[in-house]
């Protein structure tokens, strides 16, 4: 009898799954095929073709995909390869609390054609829940003064380091990270920082004493450990998370995915001091063979403007952890983020590590996220290319992610003297 | 998918507008005017004009475009769009930067951004994507209509399609696929099933049997053009199309003898022999036409496999069993379209029997294959078929390859088809292509194909 077992059955996101099928025929082909559908209807599938060993038996951690989404050895394969019915969707988690994302995985014989849905049955089915939020987690809204986010707190007594985690200019409020790392045991603020409620829907300034609210409000909240805070940034979030490091004190560990050294278009204002954005051609904007709009080549990367108008990073006090896809279409990260490390060298400082992954795009997300490689952003663009390689792009985000627990852990929570040194 | 909406009133975050929108040139020039305590006034200022020349030509043949009368150093946009016979809306634009007398010659000046970077002068022609994605623009009426492309120059950037901005500037140009005194002429002789395209004079002029691959039916664009050039081309039908078996399910090379020996017996057809144009599947049919019929004694081969595949062949008692090709091995692209590349394996090492025996062709062949191919290795099978041909002493073949050309090797100015629908398949095929190295590969193998076959088809071999 066909059996396809899936462990966990219920995990959270970032959490690999071991999938196996056995009681086939020795050395039947047969397809697997991962769908999804999210909050609003739209739905992603995947499939990848394998072939049962001699004793009618396929491991995902061992077996090789023969062809379909992926190929090789990938057990998480069909979570990360989930493409969208509709090519221009991105996959988002809008309610971390209360629901999951429900995968089905189904079975196949091989001679069936590579369809994306079939009125057949398949041979075994299973359906696995991937949960944004661990057991525990609590969500707390935050509408204090000016600020607008939410925090998540992980379950357990005494405090946790804390960190702001900000998305980029699709606005809104984006938890889903926020709720992982709580997860993961940090005291974690999604802040908004445009379009969202009362915020405007596109701000002409970035006025850092709204950042610094933020980073004063999580010090001072009873689960939250000091002195100091992080920063977990993505894209024009980044630009912001950068700025932040540089002004504020509070500062002292900032992740910055994809994002410039420099201010890209309304200038940040920080207690009177003006800081104005670089200048762009916008007839460098490029549109490849399927349509997508890519923004890469608009900013000039050499010349006396570049020079003069980037970020003072040295100033900053905490460590940098910089992540860069390296076929990132829409922000030249590689180049900007190389530009903050030779700056920070200059000015004899180390403290820094730049992770920089081949074949990745602009959104790289936690483990096991789908590429997604275009989608629009509401009033400014309705196809954008942020790039990436299906493949590449997947095991960048499972090692950035570990990468980024591991940097806010050191740099976060104090260090407990080993007992030698008493 | 729909036109990209791109909201030009709103400040967006990711892209600050630089540019004083709502002055039109002559304002800013204005502007600028003030600052310097230069006087001006509109009636001294160049008139805007766009010409692209010639206005009427083969699809074949470049145009040159230029806009004058633009302030000095203004950066515009240049559109060009098409509407195919079923209403498919096609695209494309990039952006320009008018030199100090305020010009812009596609020509010289380099494309900043859009649809290509650099000095192009026919990239907005190659360059046409198709509003509704995965439409192929194929031109179905060739003699008595052309495309019309219609070129708009815009002021600074504009990546929105807006209802509301006009065109500073127009001007339409034709495309056609036949040339003046071409005829056409249906084909239903005996089996043969096609279009016949015969060049006006006395001839006699060389003959091609020009053939299609997977997509079926009867495309006759190509055949026309390559009349337009002196060739006496009969497109050739082979399935799907009138009272030809819906599908293919086995290779009859008789039926293509019949082809050959039509086109012979055709009076303002240059004897002895005659040369076929085939891609893709019609390209495997077209190596088996080398080896087989003795009437064919030159052939062009555009991505096709050196080896007999996924159906029989038959040649009066011969049955040349096929390769089948690996369905598991089927990859899909981000897109969601099937990429097949890999779905075939080595001929020589799968079955030797079902490779084309190439040492038995007695014309020249000539191989054209894209390295960026996503459907087929057309490169591995070509020099699988002339490592075979060196193997038995012979030196009648020849590979153009082309790195960054895609599967859709197409007349030069055709817009890249990166991937599309065909018949009978419910995912959309990748085919593959880097648009500006494909453009050229499209360029220069026309070149090379017509020489060819001047080359082997006339007895002076010009």
């Amino acid at each position: 009898m066909v059996q396809l077992t899936a462990t966990p059955l219920s995990a959270l996101v970032d959490e690999p799954v071991h999938i196996r099928a056995t009681g086939l025929t020795p050395l039947q082909l047969v397809v697997f095929h991962a769908s999804l559908e999210d909050e609003v209807g739209n739905l992603f599938y995947s499939r990848a073709f394998y072939r049962a060993n001699e004793v009618g038996e396929i491991d995902l951690d061992h077996a090789a995909a023969l062809g379909g989404d992926y190929k090789g050895v990938h057990p998480m394969g069909l979570f990360w390869s989930l493409k969208p019915q509709k090519l221009v969707t991105r996959l988002l988690k809008r309610d971390v609390m209360t629901s999951p994302f429900r995968v089905q995985i189904k079975l196949y014989d091989r001679h069936l054609p590579i369809e994306t849905k079939t009125s057949e049955a398949p041979k075994a089915s299973v359906t696995l829940e991937r949960w944004y939020v661990a057991p525990g987690v609590t969500r707390i809204p935050v509408r204090e003064g000016r600020l607008r986010g939410t925090l998540f707190v992980p379950s357990g007594e005494g405090r946790f380091p804390g960190v702001i985690d900000m998305y980029g200019t699709s606005g809104g409020l984006l938890e889903f990270r926020a709720s992982l790392l709580a997860s993961r045991g940090f005291a974690s603020l999604a802040l908004a920082h445009c379009g969202f409620e009362d915020l405007p829907p596109q701000p002409d300034k970035v006025d850092l004493e709204y950042f610094e609210e933020a980073a004063n409000f999580l010090l001072k909240h009873p689960k939250v450990l000091g002195p100091g805070i992080g920063i977990v940034s993505v894209c024009r979030g980044a630009e912001i998370g950068l700025s932040m490091a540089i002004h504020l004190k509070q500062v002292t560990a900032t992740v910055l995915i994809n994002g410039p050294n420099f201010i890209f278009s309304i200038p940040h204002v920080y207690r009177g001091q003006i800081l104005k954005p670089r200048p762009h051609s916008v007839q460098s904007i490029s549109i490849n063979a399927l349509g997508f709009v890519e923004f890469y080549s608009i900013f000039d990367e050499s010349g006396p403007e570049t020079s003069q108008s980037c970020l003072p990073i040295e100033k900053a006090r905490g460590p940098f952890l910089f992540i860069v896809g390296e076929d990132d279409k829409n922000v030249n990260g590689k180049v900007f983020a190389k530009q903050a490390t030779e700056q920070l060298k200059r000015h004899g400082k180390n403290n820094w590590t730049l992770l920089s992954y081949p074949g990745a795009g602009h959104v790289i997300e936690p483990p096991y996220s789908p590429l997604c490689c275009v989608s629009g952003i509401a009033n400014v663009c309705s196809a954008i290319h942020w790039g990436g390689e299906v493949v590449p792009h997947a095991a960048a985000q499972e090692h950035s992610w570990k990468e980024i627990q591991k940097f806010l852990r050191k740099h976060l929570t104090p260090v407990i003297p080993s007992s030698k040194y008493f | 998918m729909k036109s990209l909406e791109f909201n030009l009133a709103t400040p967006a975050i990711i892209l600050a507008l630089a540019f004083p929108w709502n002055l039109s040139p002559a304002q800013s020039l204005l502007h600028q005017g003030r600052a310097e305590s230069t006087t001006w006034c509109h009636c001294q200022l160049p008139m805007l004009q766009l010409t692209a020349n010639p206005a009427k030509a083969l699809a074949d043949e470049p145009v040159h475009i230029r806009v004058t009368g633009l302030p000095s150093s203004q950066v515009v946009t240049i559109k060009a769009s098409l509407k195919d016979e079923k209403g498919n809306l096609f695209q494309s634009k990039a952006f320009y930067r008018a030199n100090e007398a305020g010009e812009v010659d596609l020509a010289e000046a380099p494309a900043f951004g859009g649809d290509y970077v650099g000095v192009h002068p026919m990239g907005l022609f190659w360059s046409l994507k198709p509003e509704r994605a995965l439409r192929r623009l194929l031109k179905q009426d060739v003699m008595s209509s052309p495309f019309w492309v219609t070129l708009e120059l815009y002021d600074s950037v504009c990546i929105q399609d807006s209802a509301t901005v006009l065109p500073r500037a127009s001007q339409m140009v034709q495309r056609w696929f036949s040339g003046p005194g071409v005829q056409r002429q249906q084909i239903r002789e005996g089996r043969v099933r096609g279009t016949f395209f015969l060049p006006s004079g006395e001839g006699p002029f060389p003959g091609v049997i020009d053939m299609f691959g997977g997509i079926g039916g009867l495309v006759e664009f190509r055949a026309s053009l390559l009349a337009a050039h002196g060739f006496a081309v009969l497109a050739l039908a082979y399935f799907a199309y009138e009272d030809l078996p819906d599908k293919l399910l086995e290779v009859d090379l008789e039926y293509f003898e019949e082809a050959a020996n039509f086109l012979l017996a055709h009076p303002k057809v240059q004897r002895p022999g005659i040369g076929v144009l085939s891609v893709c599947k019609g390209a495997e049919i077209g190596l088996a036409m080398a080896c087989y019929l003795k009437q064919v004694v030159a052939t062009v081969c555009i991505n096709g496999s050196n080896a007999i595949t996924e159906v029989p062949l038959r040649y009066k008692d011969l049955v040349v069993t096929p390769i089948n090709l690996f369905p598991e091995r089927t990859q899909l692209h981000i897109s969601g379209a099937l990429r097949l590349r890999h779905c075939r394996g080595d001929p020589w090492e799968l079955n030797r029997q079902s490779v084309l025996p190439v040492e038995k062709a007695r014309g020249w062949i000539l191989f054209i294959v894209g390295e960026n191919d996503e459907f087929l290795d057309g490169r591995a099978h070509a020099e699988q078929a002339l490592a075979q041909l060196r193997s038995h002493g012979r030196s009648n073949g020849r590979i153009l390859a082309y790195p960054g050309a895609g599967h859709l090797i197409e007349p030069p100015y055709a817009p890249l088809c990166y991937m599309s629908w065909n018949p009978g398949i419910s995912l959309p095929l990748l085919w593959g292509g880097d648009r500006v190295a494909h453009a050229a590969a499209q360029e220069h193998a026309w070149g090379e194909i017509q020489k060819f076959f001047r080359q082997h088809l006339t007895p002076a071999g010009s």
